[in-house]
């Protein structure tokens, strides 16, 4: 399966993933104009890589330091895919700097709805 | 007289707080450099982390309004698809507050649901804004909008006094519109 590298730019993250450890990063700020460029080709990897990882484990790492409203429309969207991947062993970290208010809510918005994703908020200082 | 009108009108955007106005096209490489000047200046000034993150966040926001949903827009093919959309992004302070101002104009057929959208927002506090901005971030976008209700929501949430808007016909078909955001 293919691993996925994707640069950071000004306004976009860097991704990077690979399909043989099973993790998944997210780094960086996400504020781009049409969010589904950014986040297309990392859905159609994480898409690859569940409906063939049955039993496997998949760690995702999240250290976003800002993203747009398009932004966390998509991560919503991305949410939704891991936690209907109920095969899948899912692990998410979210991480946001301690004082940062906003992160952090996010992270704790995005988890309300999981419970087969163990998704752990982590400040880092 | 060619300085002494540029003053002028330097001067009077000083004495309204402003500490940058741009008008005309805007691009995302435009935001893009408004937006890092923007936190490189409040940064400079030791302004809380937090209320960087929220004026860069209306800003953001604001800006990509205009690019999606101004009427007066220019969109062609150079060595890439290039949309360029006139508007007008302000930033300043005033009462200790910062202020984003955008305007642009828009189509008399986008104007009342547009203008439901805001009153809805205006009106809400705090925690309902958060309530709704969760319950948008689970819908699927509305047609046509390109995600515009959790932008809006997003800047309401952001702001620290209710939101401020105003419309100015021009003509049968457009309006100026101008959406006020203090952080």
């Amino acid at each position: 399966m293919d691993n996925l590298f994707i640069a950071a730019t000004e306004r976009s993250p860097e991704v990077t993933f690979d399909s043989a450890v099973g993790t998944l990063r997210i780094k960086g700020e996400s504020y781009p104009e049409d969010a589904s460029q950014v986040f297309g080709p990392i859905f159609n990897a994480l898409q690859d890589y569940l409906v063939q990882a049955e039993g496997k484990a998949l760690k995702v790492d999240f250290e976003l330091i800002y993203f747009n409203s398009s932004s966390a429309k998509a991560l919503m969207n991305m949410f939704q895919m891991l936690e209907n991947a109920a095969d899948v062993d899912i692990v998410v970290n979210w991480q946001f700097m301690a004082d940062d208010e906003t992160m952090k809510e996010f992270g704790e918005d995005f988890s309300e709805d999981l419970e087969h994703v163990t998704f752990n908020l982590v400040p880092v200082s | 007289m060619l300085a002494k009108q540029f003053r002028a009108f330097k001067s009077t955007l000083d004495e309204r707080g402003i500490i940058f106005s741009f008008s005309g096209y805007l691009s995302e490489g435009i935001l893009y450099s408004l937006g890092d000047a923007l936190r490189q200046k409040m940064a400079l000034e030791d302004t809380n982390v937090t209320t960087i993150k929220k004026v860069f966040s209306v800003f953001v926001e604001q800006s990509q309004n205009i690019i999606r949903y101004s009427a007066e827009k220019v969109q062609g093919r150079l060595d890439k698809a290039v949309e360029l959309s006139s508007g007008m992004v302000t930033i300043g302070s005033e009462n200790g507050r910062f202020f984003i101002v955008c305007g642009n104009t828009i189509l008399e057929d986008d104007m009342a649901r547009l203008k439901g959208r805001l009153e809805i927002l205006r009106a809400m506090g705090p925690d309902e804004l958060k309530a709704y901005y969760k319950e948008q971030l689970r819908e699927p976008p509305d047609e046509g909008s390109r995600g515009a209700t959790i932008g809006l929501i997003e800047i309401a949430r952001r702001a620290s006094a209710p939101i401020e808007f105003d419309f100015d016909r021009i003509d049968a078909d457009r309006h100026f519109f101008c959406l006020k955001v203090s952080i």
